[in-house]
């Protein structure tokens, strides 16, 4: 088994392939804003997980690249969580008003 | 290596004003004890001024048609994002002063809505001042944050909160594609710098992963700027959000995105890097721009909302500027950009003073959103018809008004292009005028050929009065006098 030790850049850009792919289905699949949110967390590491992984990628060849990446992945993470505690704070309003938090009970506009 | 010269921060000037009077105002809320709110306005409105003013301090401080790269690279400072740094703290001023009037009506006193519209408006500038994907991210983010927390601004309001959620849920998803696409953008070229990144491109093979990063940029603009098929959460946002906030989305936030991919797209990866064919994020928009411009207008003509209608009526128009940023990212050394530079001009002074109508119209009884609602104003209102009818006229790009020219430059730089490749999508466009010229009639006809249903009692508000005469006459004036603000453009 020697994909468990030869781990290589596209095993990780598979990995947040992956996971992207399963933030994006349950944004789309899922009702409750609670794990709709996750699922879009998951987006949000997925494209981190790249990013980190090229930028290892680049380390040693090409250090200013490396370095660009991780400073892009910091400020990934800064911002996810600032947008996760709007995100919790308009569902509470949601929730507070409708005493549910399900999106598709949420229909008074519409077409 | 990171070299911070002192220079640098002579280019910061408008979004070290909006953020420094943003913060102040956030703060400012802690000690606006009881009734005396009005200078939170008064101080946003300020904050707004200083910082046109800064903006066109630098402005004249650049040379035309140079591009100076500050903080190594991260902000570029050109005439283009001053003058659109300008736009957006000028629609901010005039937005502060409908929310005023707005939140004393209709009682939701938030004072961190200010402070927020300004750091909102200080993402924009920085936006339309990147020169690197990190930055675009931050300022898209600050921008968007901002925005979600304004559409939830009314707390008890179940249509404010179910449109800030839907706003919030389909506005975090763009920033999960935004960023996937940003990281594989980066793995393509090695570099998050848009000038780095368009060299490399230059002199590389475009590999799948530009591809596939293009397409995930595609769709979270295609998201932020309302696009069809992204543009779902667009009429409910726009329906459940206090209506100064409507504006402010409208006006402001779209420009704003437009910005972004003028820096991404049109200057990044177009030109001679990207044309049609060899990875075509041009032929991708030209189809989204003619969808987008079909389907919201036929959308927007069953709407009896105005509100409703009116964001319909934006999406349709963010396809017109898409039919721009395609015309500009195949021909950069056509008109392309300088018309849609004048298009968000024309649209945001239409926009700000329509949504102005929409908040002067109402009262806390009625709040009037519906067409029928308006039966009868030039009756009994006379010049708010007037000022209505004007912004309609402009939406529908009819003569004497801005948008006619902003229509006109647009198309006819995308019919200059490339040996008239994008004459189909001319067509459409100009098909798609004469279709929205029907609902933007509808509003003028009931406005002037239907009896009242009761007794107006608009806002007495002096500041709205101010909102809807200034819009008006800009409108005008850039429809008798289009070419004097070519030159303020910057490209």
């Amino acid at each position: 088994m020697s994909i468990f030790y030869d781990l290589t850049l596209s095993h990780f850009l598979v990995l947040a392939a992956t996971l992207f792919a399963i933030g994006i289905t349950g944004v789309l699949l899922r009702r409750n804003a609670i794990i709709v949110m996750m699922s879009i967390e998951l987006m949000l590491n997925a494209a981190n997980i790249t990013v980190l992984a090229f930028s290892r990628g680049f380390a040693g060849q090409d250090n200013n690249a490396a370095y660009q990446g991780q400073a892009f992945a910091l400020i990934v993470i800064a911002i996810a969580a600032a947008e996760a505690a709007v995100g919790l704070a308009i569902v509470v309003t949601v929730f507070r008003t409708r005493r549910h938090s399900d999106i598709d009970r949420l229909t008074m506009l519409k077409d | 290596m990171i070299t911070i010269v002192p220079n640098d921060f002579l280019y910061l000037g408008p979004l070290a004003v909006l953020t420094i009077v943003g913060l102040l105002l956030i703060l400012a809320e802690a000690f606006a004890i009881g009734k005396r709110r009005r200078f939170l306005m008064q101080l946003t409105v300020a904050g707004s001024v200083m910082a046109i003013f800064a903006a066109i301090y630098t402005w004249r401080s650049i040379e035309p048609g140079t591009q100076i790269s500050a903080f190594s690279g991260m902000l570029i400072a050109d005439r283009m994002s001053m003058f659109l740094c300008a736009l957006f703290a000028g629609s901010t001023g005039l937005i502060a002063m409908l929310g005023a009037a707005h939140q004393r009506e209709y009682d939701w006193q938030v004072g961190e809505f200010y402070g927020l519209m300004l750091l909102a408006a200080a993402g924009m500038c920085m936006i339309a001042m990147a020169g690197d994907l990190i930055t675009i991210f931050i300022g898209i983010e600050t921008m968007s944050l901002a925005v979600y927390v304004m559409t939830a601004a009314r707390r008890r309001s179940r249509r404010g909160s179910e449109g800030a959620m839907k706003y919030f849920l389909m506005g975090a998803f763009a920033s999960g594609f935004l960023v996937y696409g940003m990281a594989l953008l980066y793995g393509a070229t090695g570099s998050t710098n848009l000038q780095t990144i368009r060299s490399v491109l230059a002199t590389s093979q475009s590999s799948s992963l530009t591809v596939a990063a293009i397409f995930m940029l595609i769709v979270a603009f295609g998201f932020k700027i309302a696009a069809i098929p992204f543009h779902m959460w667009a009429p409910d946002a726009y329906e459940g959000a206090p209506t100064p906030v409507t504006a402010f989305m409208a006006a402001a936030v779209k420009s704003a995105a437009i910005a972004g991919m003028i820096r991404i797209f049109v200057q990044a990866l177009g030109g001679a890097i990207v044309p049609f064919g060899q990875v075509g994020w041009s032929s991708i928009f030209a189809i989204i721009a003619a969808i987008t411009m079909t389907v919201g207008n036929i959308a927007a003509l069953r709407q009896d909302n105005i509100k409703r209608m009116l964001a319909y009526s934006s999406v349709a128009h963010a396809g017109v500027l898409l039919v721009g940023l395609v015309a500009a990212g195949i021909a950069p050394e056509g008109e392309g950009l300088a018309s849609v530079l004048f298009y968000l001009l024309a649209y945001s002074v239409a926009t700000v003073g329509a949504f102005g109508v929409v908040v002067w119209i109402g009262n806390r009884d009625r709040e009037r959103v519906l067409l029928s609602d308006w039966y009868g104003l030039a009756a009994a209102k006379p010049a708010a018809a007037m000022v209505m009818t004007l912004f309609m006229l402009s939406f529908a790009g009819i003569p004497p008004t801005g948008g006619f020219f902003a229509k006109f430059f647009l198309f006819k730089s995308a019919l200059m292009a490339q040996d008239q490749a994008l004459l189909w999508l001319v067509i459409v466009g100009v098909l798609n005028s004469m279709i929205s010229i029907f609902y933007y009639l509808k509003v003028v006809m009931a406005m002037y050929f239907r009896d009242a249903t009761g007794e107006f009692k608009p806002l007495n508000s002096g500041a709205v009065t101010f909102v809807l005469v200034l819009c008006g006459i800009l409108v005008l004036q850039m429809g008798m006098m289009p070419t004097s603000w070519l030159g303020y453009l910057g490209v």
